[in-house]
């Protein structure tokens, strides 16, 4: 009974969840807002997944979790309605990260002196974005297949463009050795892999903007579809490489110290907002368009008409859900699956298992924690872009996408028990349910016998009762639904 | 030669000078006894030799080359085994995942599965079952189980014999002197009866310095020394 106990709770809850929906509302609203519950759900596993792992395993709150959403639905967006703004800001990131790959191993050579070089790099940074121009490169429309982007002349001439890329290796270079006393001495089985790297990279930078032409009508000539698909890859690519990034620089030095990793990423998440509002400006944009599987302007009575017809929409008893909202829940679902797999089956999740337990113990046994700690930062970071770019042509993008949907999806972790991976789907669809009945309530109110007008409430009353349910459970169990005992 | 060197290392935990001077010498093929009250020392000493808190000075010395300041994970890879006070076994993953983590190259486990049944023949049979559900001992063994999966040249045996019963302690003697045919021991137990039989050589600290150290059979020639440092009566 006692092992059971969380199960019992969880079903009672969720139980709890529906048939209030069902007797306030009717079966049409309620389902409705079922399947938005799991729409929701799906997005805040997809967050709350990587708030879990890291948090299991490194014991490190991560406040800047959000950003990965928000930048993953941004490069996504990106991708996918303006290839050319990616085309030619990627090599200069690129020369930057090849300059500093060598400037860290460099400065192993240089005891002393690296806050001089520092200061001097961040100068020939600025010297090579300076009259960059972003502005115009940003300002773009999500485009149709062929369509053409509406900045012609934006782009700089190449050569202009290769000096910038010259000039931020040389930064990259300069910057590196300040970093260096944060990587310990590597006996590498072979040298020659990270100069193989470095090269590869600097060779990848230059022939992005040779072909960026050649590459901008290449990528605006594929369909919707394949388009989406690279926004999805795009997104959760670059959010593994961010993850790894702000692990590796700033989140290690502080391994141990709670305060300060709590403080850190806090400020890292309103610096990303920032610069997200500084690059994409303040205004969010409208979702992105949909896969065409998902796009046809029409009504499917059901799954299987819709499998021929693909319309935009399916009927749910009489009313209309978007197909589109089906597939992040089937998105959420499959990545549900596959990450428990991993942990369940994979030589990475059994470390990962045992890491959440005692990873000065995993150490001892000869496992390179730290890097297995980086790839759980990056794969989490993956996780919450890919949600992002799902969530794009679903709510748009906008610049506090980033925080709310962190907010929630730290509720949702805490509902279900942090560290929990069981737990964290639990919390999510939990959470997720109770947001949609209190959306249907903020919009319908609740009919009370006695009363000419229903019920309403206002918004705020949705926003509050995820809370309020967070609230009642930590009241009850305290680690929450399916956390262990401290 | 000493298979293990540890020359005057001195430890700090916070701002606690734990270790302030332990030397001590393992030579390869014996099983030898770090002894000492409680508090000592001796478990940070193990964890010095590791790297889990590694010493500000003084040299370790494993296999002819100097571990100290490098990292944890590197010093084990090269051949040390841990068998932590307290276990540290992993209770959410099986007895067999226990034994797999322990892997550095695939098939560490096939290789060994012979010998490691024959010395605890229970953990064959309870291979599928969460560590978790096993019993104290049976914890036990699945630790030193764990640390013979790798080609480990010398376990670090901590404390193993606390709150087990007296027949179970006879057990794990007897399997610690036939695994001990195999692979170097360092040893660290509050039972001196059994530390005593076992163990060829010593090292004695106290308050975090090397005290003495020497063959077993010298030191049982003095019950004085072994009461006054060890509380214990022969």
């Amino acid at each position: 009974m006692k092992r059971y106990r969380a199960t019992i709770a969880f079903v009672l809850i969720v139980g709890a969840l529906i048939a209030l929906g069902y007797a306030a509302f009717g079966p049409q609203k309620a389902t409705a807002a079922l399947l938005s519950g799991l729409t929701l759900a799906a997005l805040y596993f997809l967050l709350g997944a990587g708030l879990s792992l890291i948090f299991g395993l490194m014991d490190v709150l991560n406040f800047a979790h959000g950003i990965l959403f928000m930048v993953g639905a941004y490069v996504g967006y990106t991708v996918f309605g303006n290839p050319r703004l990616i085309l030619n800001t990627a090599p200069l990131f690129l020369a930057l990260a090849v300059g500093m790959m060598a400037g860290v191993r460099l400065g192993r050579f240089i005891p002393a002196h690296r806050v001089l070089p520092y200061l001097l790099g961040i100068g020939v940074m600025v010297w090579g974005v300076r009259g960059f121009p972003l502005r115009p490169l940003v300002a773009f429309e999500p485009t149709t297949a062929g369509g053409a982007i509406p900045t012609a002349l934006a782009q700089e001439p190449l050569p202009r463009m290769m000096v910038r890329l010259v000039q931020l290796a040389l930064a990259g270079l300069l910057l590196g050795p300040a970093f260096a006393r944060w990587r310990r001495e590597e006996r590498r089985a072979s040298p020659w892999r990270p100069v193989a790297l470095g090269v590869g990279l600097a060779a990848l930078a230059v022939l992005l903007l040779l072909g960026r032409d050649g590459l901008e009508k290449f990528l605006l000539g594929l369909s919707v579809d394949v388009r989406f698909l690279l926004a999805l890859v795009a997104g959760a690519a670059t959010g593994a490489a961010l993850g790894a990034l702000v692990e590796t620089t700033l989140i290690r030095p502080f391994y141990g110290r709670p305060v300060t990793q709590i403080v850190l990423t806090l400020g890292l998440m309103f610096a990303g907002a920032e610069l997200v509002k500084f690059v994409w400006g303040k205004e969010g944009r409208p979702p992105m368009a949909v896969p065409t599987a998902f796009s046809r302007s029409c009504r499917s009575p059901n799954l299987i008409a819709w499998l021929t017809e693909q319309c935009f929409s399916i009927d749910v008893l009489g009313r209309a859900f978007p197909t589109y909202r089906l597939l992040i829940i089937a998105i959420g679902l499959l990545i549900l699956a596959g990450v428990a797999l991993l942990l369940k089956y994979s030589r990475l999740g059994m470390i990962v298992r045992a890491g959440v337990q005692d990873s000065a113990m995993v150490e001892a046994l000869g496992i390179n924690v730290r890097r297995v700690f980086t790839t759980v930062f990056a794969l989490g970071s993956a996780l919450a872009a890919l949600g992002g770019v799902v969530a794009a042509p679903f709510i748009g993008v906008y610049p506090e996408m980033g925080s709310t949907f962190q907010l929630q999806a730290f509720i949702a972790v805490v509902i279900g028990g942090m560290g929990s991976y069981t737990g964290t789907a639990v919390g999510a669809l939990v959470l997720g349910l109770a947001r949609a009945l209190g959306d249907t309530l903020v919009t319908t109110g609740i009919a009370l016998p006695g009363m000419a007008e229903a019920l309403r409430a206002s918004p705020a009353v949705a926003r509050a009762s995820t809370v309020l349910i967070m609230a009642i459970v930590l009241l009850v169990r305290p680690a929450g639904i399916f956390g262990k005992k401290e | 030669m000493a298979l293990l060197e540890v020359q005057d290392i001195h430890t700090f935990i916070g701002q606690f000078h734990i270790l302030q001077g332990v030397s001590l010498e393992v030579p390869e093929g014996s099983i030898t006894a770090l002894l000492g009250r409680n508090g000592a020392g001796k478990t940070t000493t193990f964890k010095s030799i590791l790297g889990l808190t590694p010493p500000r000075t003084g040299k370790v010395i494993f296999a002819g080359e100097e571990i100290q300041g490098r990292p944890a994970y590197e010093i084990a890879s090269m051949g040390i085994g841990y068998v932590p006070e307290h276990r540290a076994i992993f209770t959410n993953l099986t007895v067999e995942e226990n034994l797999r983590i322990a892997e550095r190259r695939r098939g560490d486990l096939k290789k060994r599965a012979d010998f490691i049944f024959t010395l605890f023949p229970d953990l064959k049979r309870l291979a599928r079952l969460p560590a978790g559900h096993l019993s104290g001992g049976q914890q036990q063994m699945l630790a030193i189980a764990r640390a013979l999966v790798p080609d480990n040249r010398i376990l670090l045996i901590d404390e193993p014999s606390e709150g087990l019963a007296p027949i179970l302690i006879q057990e794990l003697m007897e399997a610690i002197r036939r695994l001990s045919a195999e692979v170097t021991v360092l040893l660290v137990d509050q039972n001196f009866q059994m530390t005593s039989r076992l163990a060829d050589r010593y090292s004695m600290i106290d308050d975090g310095r090397t005290v003495r150290s020497g063959t077993m059979a010298d030191l049982l020639k003095e019950p004085e020394v072994i009461r006054r440092y060890l509380g214990a009566v022969i």
